[in-house]
């Protein structure tokens, strides 16, 4: 039986990090065409979408954005009680960034060069976690 | 032709590798291209292209200040940061670290000094990319879709 497709939020303010976010969304291990990709341009547009949209399988969240950054965004979606996996992206990848993404309730980080690549082990993690969670719902 | 024209086309990238304009990462771009994105090292070079020259400009602006905004600069330095190393672009990278150091120390002439080897030296990339984007074109022209 196939499996449903994943819906993933992209959260990233700077096209150039879409663009490469979409290639390695759609390079990592268990992505099929059909999936989709939304974006948020900001933290605050995140936590909308994630209120007001259908539940994602997957989200990848920028660190430093307008209106509302991805640790503030993070907390707010956490605290609405949403589960979905959220792999952090930052260019930084200092320790402190990590422990802040992951305080603030992240699964995952991955800095923003190894996720564009074919090797993106959170991006394949989380995207084998929402086809697994997407195999449960089939049951 | 086509061969030629790849050939000079393999010698400019690899020199972009060797002089350290280019690292790794531009490797792991070229392997994202595929049949359902031909067009995607391109597509990420001219935006790090159109965003670098905004960059750029918005720093020489915030550094014109009386008073000048360090955070701010700091935040414009981490963008063309992370967008260099997004693409591969270790030299514009590196020179950016550089940058954000200065931002922290509040050093506006330590900026300026940075400011104009980050402005040399993304321009010289952004040639060697415009080059390299034209000889793409170059050689795809040669082989033409039915």
């Amino acid at each position: 039986m196939a499996r449903k497709m994943i819906r993933v939020l992209l959260v990233e303010d700077e096209e150039i990090h879409r663009v490469m976010a979409r290639a390695a969304v759609k390079a990592a291990a268990g992505a099929e065409d059909d999936d989709v990709l939304d974006v948020a341009e900001n933290g605050a547009a995140a936590v909308r979408r994630v209120r007001e949209v259908a539940p994602y399988d997957l989200i990848l969240m920028d660190r430093q954005m307008p209106v509302m950054d991805g640790h503030e965004a993070t907390r707010r979606i956490r605290a609405m009680g949403v589960t979905t996996p959220i792999v952090a992206v930052s260019s930084d990848g200092l320790p402190a960034d990590v422990e802040a993404f992951i305080g603030a309730g992240a699964d995952h980080f991955t800095p923003k060069v190894s996720q564009a690549t074919r090797q993106c082990r959170p991006c394949d993690a989380c995207m084998r976690h929402g086809q697994q969670y997407m195999i449960d719902l089939c049951k | 032709m086509a061969a030629a024209l790849t050939n000079q086309l393999h010698a400019l990238v690899n020199n972009m590798f060797a002089t350290g304009l280019l690292d790794e990462q531009f490797q792991q771009l070229q392997m994202l291209q595929d049949s359902s994105a031909p067009d995607f090292v391109s597509e990420v070079v001219t935006l790090f292209c159109d965003d670098g020259e905004r960059i750029i400009g918005e720093l020489a602006r915030q550094l014109d200040q009386p008073n000048v905004d360090f955070d701010r600069v700091d935040s414009f330095a981490h963008q063309l940061k992370g967008s260099s190393a997004s693409v591969g672009a270790q030299q514009v990278k590196n020179t950016c670290i550089q940058f954000r150091e200065f931002c922290q120390q509040r050093s506006r002439d330590g900026c300026l000094k940075t400011l104009d080897l980050v402005r040399t030296e993304f321009y010289d990339l952004r040639n060697k990319f415009q080059v390299m984007l034209q000889l793409e074109k170059q050689i795809q022209a040669c082989y033409p879709k039915h």
